[in-house]
């Protein structure tokens, strides 16, 4: 699991360092802090982030409306973003508006609200409303990524890393070769969520990365898979697995 | 003078002649019957009919308009012919066109049935003309016509007008013959004018031939008949002669009443005309003046007519300005209505306004002294090293700037919401979240306090609201609670979830509660600000002015049960989301 990483645009050195504290306090990681539109473009292009954190007011100047506007434009690296503010004016936030945030922060903000800003963007970024914020679910599943909520905080693993997914009623163990853990999301969505060229369901109960696959072993209905695990093949699949391969005979 | 007399007899001359005089139906009558019986038979021509009926009823024009019709037609019949130019020449004649007369009447042959009337009046023309001889000759052919057959012409003036020329020509046997003869017949026929006329020239031959003796008595005889008429003319006419006989014969006086009483008469046939004249003339002013008059009464009228409009019209513009300005003035009693309820209303907010204002300095003071205080305290403590005490007095002096702070934040929500600068935006909020959002803010409070809380909000509890408004007012609930709860005490929200529209969102605390008196201030809607009830607390019922607002904004309601000692229930209502 990795941590989530989060680019602060904010001019106020105290209200920044008041806020990365916050962040790293809940597990969450700074990839930089930007004071102005300049240094923002800067860091938007050179640092790896999963989210955007940005302050409208900017020196006096809504600065961080045009630095999200300038999100808003990049073809391939959109990024979800979270407008931070003390002002509730109608004028800014209508403006504001128009750039499509995908949460706001106002201030005073406490941590709850912070981190449900978060989640909040994420959700809608990946277009899956209500993944952290009800109780059945605490995964939002992108390409890259599965974003998991894990009490107060939100981590992420690469689906990559991924060697198989084992389904237990509303839960599914994730496996990865280091670590094991467990999330809350229906089969269905996983299934429609995760990227269908390199997850396949050997069984009712397991998807398997077919990438980390090491051994098929048809008469045992067993898959080895990479780390020593083993995933149980079902005649059901076993032919459309099986087909995958150039097997020797 | 004397032959002007004469001639002045001349033109007493009658044109048509007749055969008898006793007869009352004139000669002329009878010819246009006995034209018409003639020409009864010729033609049966509409046109011609019609010649003949305008020559009866004496309308000269027509007659000659509709013969010369005819005379363009048809000029083939000969009988026809001689008819068309007698009417013609009968017509020209009354119009005084001797000429033309003469023209028309010399083109009629000698077989016509009314030849001697031809004839006859030729010699009037020529009469008139004065040409003696030639009216002679006409004259006498009529007379010899007459001794072969009847013949429609007045005898007696014939014979008197050859009288007449030849005593022009001075044959002044033949001219007594003819005069003498005509004389009688005038006399048959009590032609009393052409008998007057007839002395007179008789008396003339005599005295042109110095036959005095003869002559004066015929004048005298003249001017005696002339006495009995009417006749104005024939009394001048006679009483000149006889002036001029007077003066004749040297009898001057005689001679000068003559005159005085011709020029008596003359002035009467004078008069006459001219009284005629001036009857006309009245007669033709008083036309005028009876046109004008109407004239003036049709302008009268009209102007009348016009005034009378024009009353309406002003009638109707008055009562229109009337109704007008009616309106105007009802419209400007409503708005002054409603000026003056605005300005009470404005006068009542600015009250509370200043209230509120001083209120809150008050407050804001009281908390800014007791940190000015508390701090020196602190500093004191530090100098002596009681670490202790130094926190207690910090804690205290964080929740006195807490509470400065939330009346700070309540106040600006309050500008913020009148001005209606902050953006309101209504959506699908979770309520679960927003109340742990809020709650999370007083933990250490709540737990400091030693107040238990708890939100059993379902998290699939769904609410349409502003989700800033709303955290203020949950906020500002959840600070009261808390500030009218002591030790012990149990803060709960939760959810009841009875209603279709509608979901009810209760904060509810075992606290100190409040007086009905308290709750239906607090309730009111133009609710001054709470008096302070509680000591230590800062308060001014602002905050729950703002709640009330931000309710009501949210489309929902806000109701207050309480019970003092016992603890409070604020129940918020807010639309649901629909399903």
């Amino acid at each position: 699991m990795e941590h989530i990483r989060i680019l602060i645009v904010e001019d106020n050195q105290e209200q920044s360092e008041h806020l990365s504290q916050m962040l790293e306090n809940h597990g969450f990681y700074i990839a930089g802090v930007a004071t102005n539109f300049q240094e923002a473009v800067e860091m938007f292009h050179h640092k790896d982030f999963d989210i955007i954190i940005i302050d409208i007011f900017l020196n006096g100047r809504p600065e961080g409306i045009s630095f999200a506007e300038f999100v808003d434009v990049q073809p391939n690296g959109l990024k979800p973003f979270i407008f931070l503010t003390s002002a509730t004016s109608r004028d800014i936030f209508n403006r504001a508006k128009l750039t499509k945030p995908f949460a706001y922060l106002i201030k005073p903000y406490n941590e709850l609200e912070l981190i449900y800003a978060i989640e909040n963007a994420i959700e809608k970024f990946y277009g899956q409303d209500n993944s952290f914020t009800a109780e059945e679910e605490n995964t939002v599943i992108s390409q890259e990524h599965l974003f998991i909520k894990k009490g107060k905080s939100l981590k992420k693993v690469r689906t990559d890393e991924i060697v198989y997914i084992e389904v237990e009623e509303k839960y599914c163990n994730i496996m990865t070769v280091k670590e094991k853990f467990v999330i809350l999301i229906s089969l269905v969505k996983i299934l429609e969520l995760l990227d269908s060229s390199k997850f396949y369901r050997t069984h009712r109960n397991f998807i398997i990365n077919i990438l980390k696959i090491e051994e098929i072993i048809p008469k045992d209905n067993l898959v080895m898979l990479e780390g020593n695990y083993k995933a149980t093949l079902s005649g059901k699949y076993k032919d459309e697995i099986i087909s995958k391969f150039r097997t020797l005979k | 003078m004397y032959c002007k007399s004469k001639i002045n007899f001349f033109y007493v001359i009658f044109f048509l002649t007749s055969l008898t005089f006793s007869q009352n139906v004139s000669v002329y009558d009878k010819l246009i019957n006995s034209i018409e019986e003639k020409t009864a038979t010729l033609k049966k021509d509409a046109d011609f009919q019609k010649v003949v009926t305008f020559l009866a009823a004496s309308e000269w024009d027509s007659t000659l308009v509709y013969s010369s019709k005819i005379l363009n037609t048809d000029t083939n019949n000969q009988k026809l012919n001689d008819y068309i130019f007698f009417f013609r020449g009968f017509s020209f004649f009354n119009k005084k066109l001797y000429n033309d007369a003469e023209n028309a009447l010399l083109k009629i042959s000698n077989t016509f049935d009314f030849l001697p009337n031809t004839l006859s009046k030729l010699g009037s023309i020529a009469l008139e003309k004065s040409d003696f001889k030639k009216a002679l000759s006409y004259y006498l052919k009529v007379e010899e016509l007459a001794k072969t057959q009847n013949v429609l012409v007045r005898m007696d003036r014939v014979k008197h007008n050859i009288g007449l020329c030849y005593l022009h020509l001075q044959k002044f046997p033949n001219a007594e013959k003819y005069l003498k003869e005509s004389r009688t017949l005038h006399e048959k026929g009590k032609d009393t004018i052409q008998l007057i006329g007839c002395y007179g020239d008789l008396a003339t031959l005599y005295y042109d031939q110095y036959k005095d003796d003869q002559a004066i008595p015929l004048f005298q005889k003249a001017y005696d008949l002339a006495k009995t008429t009417n006749d104005f003319d024939a009394k001048a006419k006679t009483t000149k002669n006889m002036a001029v006989v007077e003066e004749n014969r040297k009898d001057y006086l005689k001679a000068l009443q003559y005159r005085k009483e011709y020029e008596q008469w003359k002035d009467s046939v004078n008069d006459q005309n001219k009284i005629y004249a001036v009857a006309q003339e009245e007669k033709k002013t008083a036309v005028e003046k009876k046109e004008k008059e109407v004239a003036i009464l049709k302008a009268d009228n009209k102007v009348k007519d016009a005034q009378g409009k024009m009353y309406l019209y002003s009638a109707i513009i008055l009562f229109v300005m009337f109704g007008v300005s009616f309106y105007f003035y009802r419209e400007k009693v409503k708005r002054n209505k409603i000026i003056h309820q605005q300005k009470e209303d404005l006068d009542e907010l600015n009250a509370t306004k200043d209230k509120l204002f001083s209120i809150v300095s008050h407050d804001l003071r009281s908390s800014v002294h007791a940190i000015k205080t508390s701090n020196k305290k602190l500093i004191s403590k530090l100098e002596t090293e009681k670490s202790t005490e130094v926190n207690s007095l910090l804690q205290n002096n964080s929740s006195i700037v807490n509470s400065a702070y939330t009346l700070l934040d309540n106040l600006l929500n309050w500008a913020l919401l009148q001005t209606k600068q902050t953006h309101f935006e209504i959506t699908t909020l979770r309520l679960h979240t927003i109340v742990e959002h809020v709650a999370y803010n007083y933990k250490a409070i709540l737990a400091d306090k030693e107040i238990s809380f708890k939100n059993t909000v379902a998290k699939s509890e769904f609410v349409l609201a502003d989700s800033e408004s709303l955290k203020i007012v949950l906020r500002n609930l959840l600070d009261n609670a808390i500030k009218f709860s002591n030790e012990g005490d149990a803060i709960t929200i939760y959810t009841k979830n009875n209603d279709t529209e509608f979901c009810q969102l209760i904060v509810e605390d075992t606290g100190i509660g409040m007086s009905e008196t308290t709750r239906l201030a607090l309730l009111e809607d133009t609710s001054l600000l709470a008096k302070k009830q509680h000591e230590n607390s800062i308060g001014t019922g602002l905050g729950m002015q703002l709640c009330k607002s931000m309710i009501k904004k949210n489309n929902g309601t806000f109701t207050i049960e309480s019970e003092l000692g016992k603890g409070t229930k604020i129940i918020l209502s807010l639309p649901k989301k629909p399903t």
